[in-house]
């Protein structure tokens, strides 16, 4: 609607033509106002899913809620809006990949990170870019959507917070097995450096360790790390949960932060004879607010309605 | 560019300050991220208007919600045209936007109509029908109409409007119906006279809602409505219906003035590189599990464009090596699935997309039957034919997002 139109149209707008033409004449008209490229990190989100929607209006309010009916969590503003600013996120490592062309090769950077707050929630993010900046923010972006909730248990008496596994739970990623037993209090963390950090993260204050195989290969490390606490997750108990933010930041041997990884995500997947009771199922979110508005509303329309025929 | 396989090449040594590195060949030839052929893209935000009176049809809006400013308004959309072809309701009025293509004389007035049945169910089975091949004409919920006009025409001066608030259309229109204020107003209130709807259910939905109190009024007072004749109310009063969407306008934008950012500080040191032994299949267990598929990658790829301009509800691109932005690898049509023009049988072109975050400002709920899409593209007519029909329909296609979680 502004005056802008190429000189044969007069004073019409020009509204959405052809982009050919117009080439030339890139960032005028409002475009202009957001100034070059001032993005700032604070500008609202607008959701793009119903999830988005619903997390955005405030009617979802824990990532548990996502958890229990398994929704697929696509937009990484979810889990920070859930989260919030106890989520931490670390650079594990970077890594240059090559790949052979004809003029020499081509490096690109791989970058590994991991989020987590210290309260049971974990994620793992790999990202490839030609630049380093760009492949860690990417690599954030999708921890944060793969972030996954750990279980935590008790060694002996139910005194205090769990501050342990809750059974013995073994992850294996490739050759590499990591086992974790559950330890007494002021027992510490008792692992290699990799796992160590990954477990103080997670909040896990005890633990006993045992690994096996080639740890050299960090990858598979933490893979089973992982996926013993994913394990013990799959039973809807949300008591305990492990503190796994993995955030580690010299990783050298970054296979076995796949198998600690692994062990950790297979912690609540495990049964143990607290969750024999009957699950009780609830209402998705995509549910439970149907009930809520379809309230039939009285026909109160008809003072809406005197003043249109005025 | 070759792409390299797992057992072709060795892993080479590459030294780096002071750390030895031993650095990985990419297995597995990645997605092309050298898009260098930036299609021009114009965006459409949504914003508030500066006065209700600036979306009136002489006035060439591009605008979402509210009731349609028609380009014609004589001889609008009827019948079957009007109606989602599964619940037999008229549909609801989602956005138009003002297309001009100033190459040709017929398109010098040009205006594209998205309307959509408020259903989701509806838009479920939508989803069914327009994998069907073109022989068959198949149902929709989901409609787009495109309606042009020469700079000289029976509606509108061939001068550009002074926009001071005098400007007028040259005729008047034809009546709207009195509950949604989108279609033909053909049948008339039998008690009245003057109130007319478009269908049946709009006549009852009203009557109950308030037309039987006044009803008895207006033919007894003969309270003054706008226009004696029977015509289009051309001041925006609200239409009785109160579920019609916010109304707002289409603000146009380029996406390339978004382009512009700071560059990345490649200052990350090189030397903090650590040493990486020989990797395994475990490796690429962590990549499947935590990188990408096809519908990941597509996904990662569709929200870094998108966190350009956060806020754009339509991207507009009328090229033929444009290509739309796609939230999924899963539903997008191949060349079969795009049938020819209906009226010229000439081949369609794509021309804009809607994005999902008009749900967002549009206020639709979040339950599970209401509207919730991954991106709704538009494909007309290659060469904008004329047509006897005043508004021609042409081709639309839905992408939903999965109802079952993709692991």
């Amino acid at each position: 609607m502004a005056e802008r139109g190429a000189g044969d149209r007069g004073g019409f707008g020009r509204g959405f033509g052809r982009g050919r033409g117009d080439r030339g004449r890139g960032d005028r008209g409002r475009g202009g106002r957001r100034g070059g490229g001032q993005r700032d990190e604070e500008e609202k989100w607008v959701p793009v899913t119903k999830l988005g929607r619903l997390v955005k209006e405030g009617k979802i309010t824990s990532l548990e809620q996502i958890y229990l009916h398994s929704l697929p969590v696509k937009e990484h503003q979810i889990v920070d809006t859930l989260l919030g600013n106890r989520l931490k996120d670390e650079v594990m490592k970077i890594m240059p990949v090559q790949k052979q062309t004809r003029a020499g090769q081509r490096t690109r950077f791989k970058a590994f990170v991991v989020v987590g707050d210290s309260d049971g929630h974990v994620g793992l993010g790999v990202k490839c870019a030609k630049e380093v900046a760009t492949a860690i923010r990417g690599a954030i972006i999708l921890a944060k959507l793969s972030v996954v909730p750990v279980r935590r248990g008790y060694w002996g008496n139910k005194i205090g917070k769990p501050h342990t596994v809750p059974c013995k739970v073994t992850g294996k990623c490739g050759s590499v097995t990591v086992r974790l037993v559950p330890a007494p209090r002021g027992a510490g963390i008792v692992a290699a450096r990799v796992p160590k950090k990954v477990l103080q993260f997670a909040g896990i204050e005890d633990v006993y360790t045992s690994s096996r195989g080639s740890t050299k290969t960090l990858g598979n490390f933490v893979k089973v790390s992982f996926s013993l606490i994913i394990n013990f997750y799959i039973f809807i108990e949300i008591r305990v949960i492990v503190d796994f933010a993995f955030c580690i930041l010299h990783l050298i041997h970054f296979v076995s932060l796949q198998a600690t990884f692994d062990c950790l995500m297979k912690t609540y997947g495990f049964l143990t004879p607290d969750l024999w009771l009957d699950t009780r199922f609830s209402r998705s979110p995509f549910q439970e607010y149907t009930d809520l508005l379809a309230k039939p509303t009285k026909a109160i329309l008809i003072e809406n309605t005197e003043r249109i025929e005025a | 560019m070759d792409s390299d396989t797992n057992d072709v090449l060795p892993l080479q040594e590459l030294s780096l300050d002071e750390a030895i590195t031993e650095v990985e060949l990419e297995e597995s030839y990645e997605e092309d991220e050298e898009d260098e052929l930036e299609e021009y893209v114009t965006l459409g935000t949504i914003e508030k208007p500066k006065h209700p009176k600036f979306l009136l049809r002489h006035l060439f809006p591009s605008k979402t919600g509210g009731t349609p400013a028609w380009l014609d308004p004589v001889e609008l959309p009827t019948g079957k045209f009007s109606r989602c072809d599964f619940c037999e309701e008229p549909l609801q009025f989602l956005l138009q936007i003002y297309a001009p293509i100033p190459e040709k004389e017929s398109t010098f007035h040009r205006m594209l109509y998205v309307f959509i049945c408020p259903s989701m169910s509806c838009l479920l089975q939508d989803q069914h029908e327009q994998w069907k091949r073109r022989e068959e004409d198949p149902r929709r919920s989901i409609k787009v109409f495109r309606c042009q006009l020469p700079r000289l025409n029976a509606f509108y001066s061939s001068e550009p409007p002074r926009k001071d608030g005098n400007d007028k259309p040259l005729s008047v229109g034809a009546a709207l119906c009195s509950w949604c204020g989108t279609w033909k107003g053909e049948k008339v209130c039998s008690g009245c006279k003057q109130a007319r709807y478009c269908c049946e259910k709009h006549q009852a939905m009203h009557w109950k809602s308030g037309h039987k109190n006044r009803c008895h009024h207006i033919i007894h007072n003969l309270e003054s409505i706008s226009s004696s004749l029977p015509g289009e109310k051309l001041s925006r009063d609200k239409v009785a219906c109160s579920s019609l969407w916010p109304e707002y306008e289409i603000a146009i934008e380029d996406e390339c003035a978004y382009d512009a950012e700071a560059s990345e500080d490649a200052s990350y040191e090189a030397s903090s590189l650590v040493t990486q032994h020989v990797t395994d299949d475990t490796y690429q267990f962590l990549l499947d599990k935590f990188e990408a598929d096809d519908n990941k990658r597509s996904w990662a790829s569709f929200q870094e464009r998108i966190s350009k301009c956060p806020s754009q509800v339509l991207r507009y691109s009328r090229d033929l090596m444009a290509n739309p932005l796609w939230p999924l690898s899963i539903g997008r049509p191949t060349m079969t699935n795009i049938p020819k023009c209906k009226y010229c049988n000439g081949s369609l072109c794509y021309e804009f997309q809607i994005m999902p975050q008009i749900l967002y400002y549009l206020g639709v709920k979040n339950d599970s039957d209401s509207l919730d899409w991954g991106t709704i593209v538009i494909y007309t007519c290659l060469a904008s034919c004329e047509a006897s029909a005043r508004y021609k329909e042409e081709f639309i296609w839905v992408q939903l997002y999965p109802t079952t979680p993709i692991s």
